[in-house]
């Protein structure tokens, strides 16, 4: 969806309809029901095992999983092998030569216009990315399900009014929303996942909800009680293991959304701030040089794409394996 | 249908007003940072009297909810204030945006119905082909992709390698200053591909499923056992149902991209409405940005209604009644 | 004479990610003009793979028909070219579906649905075929038939649409109407009707009727011939009163027991056919019937029955088809054989 598709994860649709045009229920977003009722630990555990299985035979899904592995594993050690090898990714050089240099050996992405080694500020750039889509995640998550469970649980009054601001916040231009946010915050690393995840939570709370109408529905959860148990334990023992697979779907997408808003923010000077090395930050610096130094331009922006696309992938191996069904 | 029209006329009411009311809690004193005064006249040192007279025009001596039922006020007669730095009506800025970023839009609907709905139809009917294999994966790839740092690549590739190349025979214009050789139309064909890309994929994705999904319906079955051909069971029976969803989306789309864009304008440096705004969310001018958002979620609602009247048309089992849903 | 239809050895098979599946397995029937076939089973038993088999309508390349002949006045359906088989389809045979509530394009209007097999197959004008579809609209009785068809589907009630559906069916005068399940979705009044309805449309029209159904009480008054099958094969085949009052397969037997009746006097309750129908991809060996037959002996676990003649013609698919002692006991006494 456009430039702001940013955080709109690839399947969930933005606005206040969805692509049915109806407005948006996610009444697909549900596990099978289990069977036998109050029987869940056991039953989930074959579900897990089997969903496992299945993503494992996802050629796709494992490439994606993969590279998240292998880039996740190069953040956490590149302080042991990048310095040493390709020099800080903040060592300012701009003896001339040593700046704006192409792919060599010692550099295999080039150097910036301050002499900065390109590959070594793409893989800082993965610590930048993977905190944000991390965080922001987190943060939509922990807001989007408590607006979900207080909406789909109690229904009535306080549903209308959790639905009419998640309405408020899909009418919002996304991209728009987030620049004027920042602009109160102040653009900085914090603020950006902030932001991010505070305007994520609408459609994480509309997948929670539709999830919990459609348990409630169910028996066991009238007989649990029936039996006297409380709100909260039915949410956490009952509504929670058959909501759980569509948010783990969800959210793994929304992360490389969140990754692609974090590089969009940062390409328009609203997110992290110089000299941190950020994907979209160092894009924004490539602008002034796409034409002299293309390199400067592609690798940052590949580093994107491929990033992004292992999130897409994987959530997309999940959303199968785990059977939700959403509107593709 | 006309009930059915008020009724969601009113719906936005509300809409709107916790639209406007989150940007003015945005700009209220004391949440951002810098006096307004200051901004506007650009931070040079000022007389009292001339402080007081920006003040009262732009009537920021009043309490704050006062402000916000004046604005409202404004807004129903169509007028949303005065640009704090250009001097401009807000409306007349707009009015200069608004068709950019019509036709930019417009070329990427355009792209993205044809392009989009062409793939996966091929995708669908060639189901678990090689071209199939290649559409998904694509549509995988292309929604991974930041726009932006597609609209550079296009520009080194389009507007320079392929110049160097062809020795100038062959490339696309990269900004409407070298449309000296080009047709006037040429400069948009680049912003519009980027703008179109992301949702092309989705349109691809939406057109496969749906299709795929209408072909395995009974009424398939029925039409093959009149006898029609494959071709006519494909375009006629199925194609008709399975666009629906994809009309819609597009629909949507469009409205989205009526803000959405900054992105590809920030890129090609198109004067567009996503533009402006984001440039004013710098300067600080929330006249601009207030103005311009009411106005881009008032083209998206209206938009989002006419989808929805459209939808009636396209499914005959959708009719809007003044009854509940 | 030559007969209208004859399916010779028929056999259809499906391959999944579990196996191949035998959904038709070696049919072999005949059906003259005017007449009327009834194909009864479960679920399952490979009755509609046989009906779509003939209108060559299989999916490929999941499904094929791997062998058999299907003549239809004479020239082999499964050796036609497409063009050829498209002309067949709609205007010399016709099908019915099941659920009338799917089966009709949502987003067409009804009167476009009926006509566009004459457009196709009769060369009408647009104009010309919906006033031909209003008259088949006001055949099959539904009332303001001129109005009605320019409603959508979803305006229709289930009974209508299947009333439609017949019009549609027979809007090109076919020589043979296939009807897969066309009551079973319908609620129980209706289903009368539309019964009714299907024996008149063949006493004016002359149409041949092969009526497919899971239940012998539905085609009791008006199948000339009946054929019975169970997983994939035909287990009982023959004229109608043959098959209702001389079954000779315990098959039969357990849908004829099944079945409330009103003309025998009957002790005991219904008596339902325990157990499922087996799985297509690994088919019990010997006798396919034979894990739920009450009757079964060793012979039936180890070889496999083939349909033999019981006498004018009535064919039967079980060991002890043609022997007299068991049938007399079994049929009588149902239970104590075994």
């Amino acid at each position: 969806m456009t430039d702001r598709h940013g955080a709109s994860p690839p399947h969930g649709t933005n606005g206040p309809t969805d692509v049915d045009g109806h407005e948006v229920r996610h009444e697909g977003t549900t596990l099978p029901t289990l069977p036998g009722g109050l029987h869940e630990t056991t039953t989930s555990r074959t579900l897990w095992g089997d969903a496992w299985r299945r993503l494992r035979r996802n050629k796709l899904a494992t490439a994606g999983l993969i590279w998240i592995a292998l880039v996740v594993a190069m953040t956490i050690t590149a302080d042991l092998w990048v310095p040493p090898t390709f020099g800080d990714p903040l060592s300012v050089n701009t003896t001339p030569g040593a700046n704006l240099q192409p792919p060599s050996l010692e550099h295999p992405f080039g150097t910036d216009k301050l002499g900065r080694d390109v590959f070594s500020r793409v893989v800082y750039g993965a610590r930048v990315s993977l905190t944000v889509g991390l965080l922001a995640v987190s943060i939509s998550l922990v807001i989007g399900l408590l607006m979900g469970a207080l909406s789909g649980y109690y229904s009535g009054l306080l549903d209308a009014f959790v639905m009419r601001t998640a309405d408020v916040f899909f009418a919002f231009p996304y991209i728009l929303f987030a620049i004027s946010l920042i602009a109160v915050l102040g653009p900085s690393y914090r603020n950006v996942f902030i932001a991010i995840g505070i305007l994520g939570w609408p459609s994480i709370a509309r997948v929670f909800r539709s999830s919990i109408f459609s348990v409630k529905e169910n028996e066991y959860v009238d007989a649990a009680r029936a039996m006297g148990a409380s709100d909260m334990r039915i949410m956490f023992r009952h509504i929670m293991p058959n909501a759980i697979a569509p948010i783990i779907v969800y959210g793994t997408m929304s992360i490389g959304g969140a990754i692609i808003t974090e590089a969009a923010l940062s390409f328009l000077g609203m997110g992290v701030q110089p000299p941190t090395p950020s994907w979209g930050l160092m894009l924004s610096d490539a602008k002034s040089l796409m034409f002299a130094a293309p390199w400067l331009t592609i690798w940052p922006g590949f580093a994107i794409l491929t990033t992004v696309l292992a999130f897409v992938l994987m959530g997309d191996g999940m959303r199968d394996a785990l059977d939700v069904k959403m509107k593709d | 249908m006309f009930k059915y029209v008020v009724r969601r006329v009113f719906q936005m009411i509300p809409v709107f007003i916790g639209v406007t009311l989150i940007l003015f809690i945005l700009r209220a004193p004391g949440v951002l940072p810098g006096d307004p005064v200051r901004m506007i006249t650009g931070e040079r040192g000022m007389t009292d009297a001339l402080r007081q007279q920006i003040i009262e025009k732009h009537g920021l001596d009043q309490p704050l909810h006062r402000q916000y039922v004046i604005y409202l006020g404004n807004l129903l007669q169509g007028d949303l204030g005065e640009s704090y730095q250009r001097g401009r009506a807000v409306t007349e800025i707009f009015a200069d945006k608004l068709p950019n970023t019509l036709r930019l839009a417009l070329a990427a609907i355009v792209i993205e119905g044809i392009v989009g709905v062409t793939a996966g139809i091929i995708s669908a009917v060639r189901q678990y082909s090689f071209l199939d294999v290649l559409v998904t994966l694509s549509t995988s790839i292309l929604v991974s992709v930041p726009v932006f740092w597609l609209g550079m690549l296009f520009q080194i590739f389009f507007g320079i390698k392929l110049k160097e190349w062809t020795g100038g025979a062959f490339y696309l214009p990269i900004s409407q200053m070298s449309s000296a050789q080009f047709p006037d139309w040429a400069h948009m064909i680049l912003p519009a591909i980027t703008l179109a890309s992301v949702s092309t994929a989705y349109v691809a994705r939406i057109m496969r499923s749906q299709m795929l999904e209408a072909m395995g319906q009974d009424y398939i079955r029925t039409a093959e056992a009149k006898g029609l051909t494959r071709r006519a069971v494909t375009f006629r029976h199925a194609l008709k149902n399975a666009l629906i969803p994809v009309v819609t989306f597009v629909g949507i789309d469009f409205g989205v991209m009526m803000g959405g864009a900054i992105l590809t304008e920030t890129v090609f440096s198109w004067p567009g409405v996503g533009r402006e705004i984001f440039l004013a969310v710098g300067q600080r001018d929330w006249p601009i940005v207030m103005g311009g958002v009411v106005i881009i979620v008032f083209l998206v609602m209206i938009i989002n209604l006419l989808v929805d009247l459209s939808y009636a048309l396209l499914d005959p089992r959708i009719r809007y009644g003044g009854g509940p849903e | 004479m030559s007969a209208l239809l004859e399916v010779r050895d028929l056999a259809t098979q499906f391959t999944t990610r579990d196996g191949i599946v035998r959904a038709v397995d070696g049919v072999s029937f005949t059906l003259d003009c005017g007449e009327t076939l009834a194909i009864v089973g479960e679920s399952g038993s490979g009755k509609s793979v046989t009906a779509l088999s003939i209108m060559r309508l299989i999916q490929e390349p999941q499904g094929k028909v791997v062998s058999g002949q299907v003549l239809f006045k004479g020239d082999d359906i499964l050796k036609l070219s497409d063009s050829k088989v498209r002309a067949i389809r709609g205007d010399r045979i016709a099908m019915i579906f099941q659920d009338p509530m799917t089966s009709l394009n949502p987003v067409f209007r009804v009167g476009r649905q009926i006509g566009e097999s004459l457009i196709l197959h009769k060369g009408m004008s647009r104009k010309e075929a919906f006033e031909r579809a209003v008259e088949l609209l006001d055949m099959v009785g539904i009332p303001h038939p001129r109005d009605r068809a320019r409603d959508y589907p979803h305006q229709f009630s289930g009974g209508m649409r299947q009333r439609a559906m017949i019009a549609m069916a027979l809007a090109c005068d076919p020589d043979i109407l296939i009807a897969d399940e066309p009551t079973t979705a319908l609620d129980v009044t209706i289903q009368a009707q539309i019964l009714e309805l299907m024996i008149e449309m063949q006493e004016r029209t002359g149409a041949a009727i092969i009526m497919i159904t899971h239940d012998l009480g539905v085609v009791a008054d008006m199948a000339d011939d009946v054929m019975v099958m169970y997983a994939g094969k035909q287990v009982e085949y023959g004229k109608a009163d043959g098959v209702f009052y001389t079954p000779r397969h315990p098959y039969t037997w357990g849908l004829l027991d099944s079945l409330p009746r009103h003309d025998i006097d009957e002790k005991g309750a219904l008596l339902p056919i325990t157990g499922q129908p087996p799985s297509l991809i690994n088919v019990p060996a010997g006798c396919a019937f034979h894990p739920r037959c009450p009757y079964a002996k060793d012979v039936c676990t180890t070889g496999t029955p083939v349909l033999t003649d019981v006498g004018e013609g009535h064919l039967a698919a079980c060991h002890f088809s043609n022997d007299p002692e068991f049938q007399r006991r079994a049929s009588q006494h149902p239970g104590e054989v075994a």
